[in-house]
């Protein structure tokens, strides 16, 4: 049985945490202390880069590089704290926020330091009052204890925090949204580059960094790189020769929802599989896992198949999808996955900004699929024509069978696939939400296939049973085209 | 110009406490226009509801055109451009909440209001008819661990079960 490992949540739960006198004794701000007294400001950014920390907030992007890319001669610069925690699925730094909000500060601290940084602003979902509440009077008493404003602790560091409410937009939480959200506009992503670390918000170097990869940081200092690294998996990345280290460092906090017995966040060390994870999570509430969700509602879909598949950022990357923001959706033998998707995709449609005609048209259109489908009006054609598969060569291509085409099926294929094109990855919007759109859509239809199928031939909403509902290991193309890290050429 | 053709009837302006506060608010930012969000949070937490009189005083203290201020209201789900209820209930339906059954919930709350589901163009279509409730549907909560969930107002409620929501009804 896999232990929880807890390291940012590890205090969560002693009464008062959220009071600067509690925390303090927790080690509270030490870490902090020790890095101003005992290391110079690029040594902290070598050590986070050392320490393989990757961004939690989704793209899992190095947090070390990203803070090389920041120009230090430009002032000001800022800090952005993402805490516009929209993602279905993910919940982890609600609780940051409501219950520990001093390890935040702290965190920001560290990062201001390391950065040269004055002024932090913490973008926080509009819904969450009550965390907004907690951190505003964490950051009033850490103003009045010094370890906020003008000269902290003596060193000549100037440190402001601000917080800032979002109003209920899902966009605002990729960083160019959320940058112009916090310039007092409508939420509308920007291309890139520049990139926000070269010209954010205000037009000056900014770094955008969700609450978990800030909380990481007091922990890498106070206890330092190698204790750090031991955690989780180091693997080589295959794409380069010779491979290039590709760290999963750290703990992760995990969030399982949906068909498990004891939902909630998990503290785990990065790379463990799916089954360790639903065990951990006191178990599946059914008979039989059907798919599980692995990274919030944008990642790909995983079949039963593919429990196996490790929780980390690089593994799930080369089993075509993504750890995101680490929201682990279950679903058992009861599901429909095409009621599923329509339920994603009404999110989606919901919340597409606007911005770009690909996505403003193309996602109500999937929903409007999805939905017909759903309600048993899906199109079917008669005609049929060539197969395609994996042919006797083991490659891919027309296999000499013919099959029946489900008309709708390549729509919502062909209309997801312009938005943002799952196989070439390139997307035809300004932000990744394209992306976020066409990966579930493509990725349930393609291996749950035989009951979209079903659903349109009967006319209902028809769940077949998990084997018959999955399409085999052997017709599924990101099944035959992922790469377990495991057996990947070791480092050395 | 965009501001004449908006009619005013009553004037809006902050009260005391909330233009302190927004003294400060402004403060915080290089530009007067950054303090959009939480400017237009203080005026609806005020108001109730960002009419046309409160964007025109919000842009007066932001120093912007009433179209800028109104371009941002339409964006975001959060800002109600119609009067809402005294109570307004935010019921999550995105999967995770879909899977712990939260039509069950809904369909008792619309049973127990009276009410439909508001839209966010059509508020009224979910205000009970004595101005207590709004019910609407809005995206994930982040709170997947305790689906399904409501809030109503500021207040998150959790697990909810006909029977909770009942006894919440009752106390408000």
């Amino acid at each position: 049985m896999v232990q929880e490992r807890r390291i940012l949540y590890e205090h969560l739960d002693v009464p008062d945490i959220n009071t600067f006198e509690v925390f303090k004794q927790h080690d509270g701000y030490a870490r902090f202390e020790k890095a101003i007294a005992e290391y110079q400001p690029e040594e902290i950014a070598d050590m986070v880069k050392e320490a393989g920390l990757k961004g939690r907030g989704g793209a899992g992007f190095s947090t070390g590089e990203k803070w090389s890319f920041v120009p230090r001669d430009i002032e000001p610069r800022y800090l952005c704290c993402n805490a516009d925690e929209s993602e279905p699925g993910t919940f982890s730094n609600r609780y940051v926020l409501e219950k520990n909000p001093h390890l935040l500060i702290e965190g920001i601290l560290i990062c201001c330091y390391a950065m040269g940084i004055e002024t932090t602003y913490v973008y926080i979902r509009g819904e969450f009052t009550l965390g907004k509440k907690m951190l505003d009077a964490a950051i009033k008493e850490a103003y009045e204890q010094g370890y906020l404003g003008e000269n902290v602790r003596d060193t000549g560091l100037n440190i402001n925090i601000y917080t800032h409410p979002g109003a209920g937009a899902y966009i605002c939480g990729e960083e160019t949204g959320l940058i112009e959200s916090l310039e007092g506009k409508r939420g509308q992503p920007r291309n890139k580059p520049p990139f926000p670390a070269v010209q954010g918000v205000f037009m000056k170097p900014t770094v955008v960094q969700n609450v978990e990869t800030l909380c990481n940081l007091p922990f890498i200092v106070g206890n330092g790189v190698e204790w750090y690294t031991q955690m989780g998996p180091t693997y080589g990345d295959a794409r380069f020769d010779p491979p290039k280290p590709d760290p999963n460092t750290g703990t992760k906090l995990y969030c399982i929802s949906g068909d498990v017995n004891e939902p909630g966040v998990y503290e785990l060390d990065l790379g463990l599989t799916c089954t360790e994870l639903i065990e951990v999570a006191g178990g599946l509430r059914g008979e039989e896992v059907k798919a599980v969700i692995p990274g919030g509602s944008s990642a790909p879909i995983l079949t039963h198949y593919e429990l196996d598949t490790r929780l980390d950022f690089t593994s799930l990357t080369l089993a075509k999808s993504m750890l995101g923001s680490g929201g682990i959706i279950v679903m058992n033998e009861t599901r429909n996955i095409v009621d599923c998707l329509l339920n994603i995709m009404k999110f989606y449609a919901h919340e597409s900004c606007g911005q770009c005609t690909p996505c403003r048209w193309g996602t109500p259109w999937v929903r409007d699929i999805v939905q017909r489908i759903a309600d048993g009006e899906g199109r079917q054609a008669t005609i049929t024509r060539p197969k395609f598969g994996v042919t006797e060569s083991g490659r891919w291509g027309d296999t000499g069978e013919t099959e029946e085409i489900y008309e709708d099926l390549d729509l919502l294929e062909s209309v997801a696939n312009n938005i943002a094109n799952v196989d070439t990855m390139t997307w035809n919007t300004i932000c990744v939400f394209g992306i976020a759109v066409s990966w579930p859509a493509v990725s349930y239809m393609r291996k749950f296939r035989p009951e979209f199928e079903a659903t349109i031939r009967e006319g209902e909403l028809i769940t077949l049973p998990v084997a018959e509902a999955t399409v085999p290991p052997e017709e599924n193309y990101a099944y035959q085209q992922r790469i377990i890290p495991k057996e990947m050429a070791d480092l050395e | 110009m965009s501001d004449e053709i908006i009619q005013i009837e009553t004037p809006f302006q902050f009260n005391e406490e909330n233009k302190r506060e927004f003294d400060e608010l402004i403060g915080r930012y290089p530009v007067k226009e950054a303090a959009m969000l939480p400017t237009l949070h203080l005026a609806q937490r005020q108001a109730g509801f960002i009419s046309p009189a409160v964007m025109k005083y919000v842009a007066e203290l932001l120093e912007l055109s009433v179209m800028k201020v109104k371009d941002v209201v339409t964006f975001y789900p959060m800002f109600f451009e119609e009067p809402v209820g005294k109570y307004v209930i935010r019921i999550c339906h995105t999967l995770p909440c879909a899977l712990r059954d939260c039509k069950v919930v809904l369909e008792h709350l619309k049973e127990k209001l009276g009410t439909d589901v508001a839209s966010e163009t059509n508020l009224a279509k979910g205000t009970t008819d004595d101005g207590k409730f709004t019910l609407m549907k809005v995206e994930c909560l982040a709170s997947c661990d305790v689906a399904p969930v409501i809030m109503v107002n500021d207040d998150l409620y959790k697990n909810l079960t006909p029977e909770k929501v009942d006894e919440l009804l009752e106390n408000l």
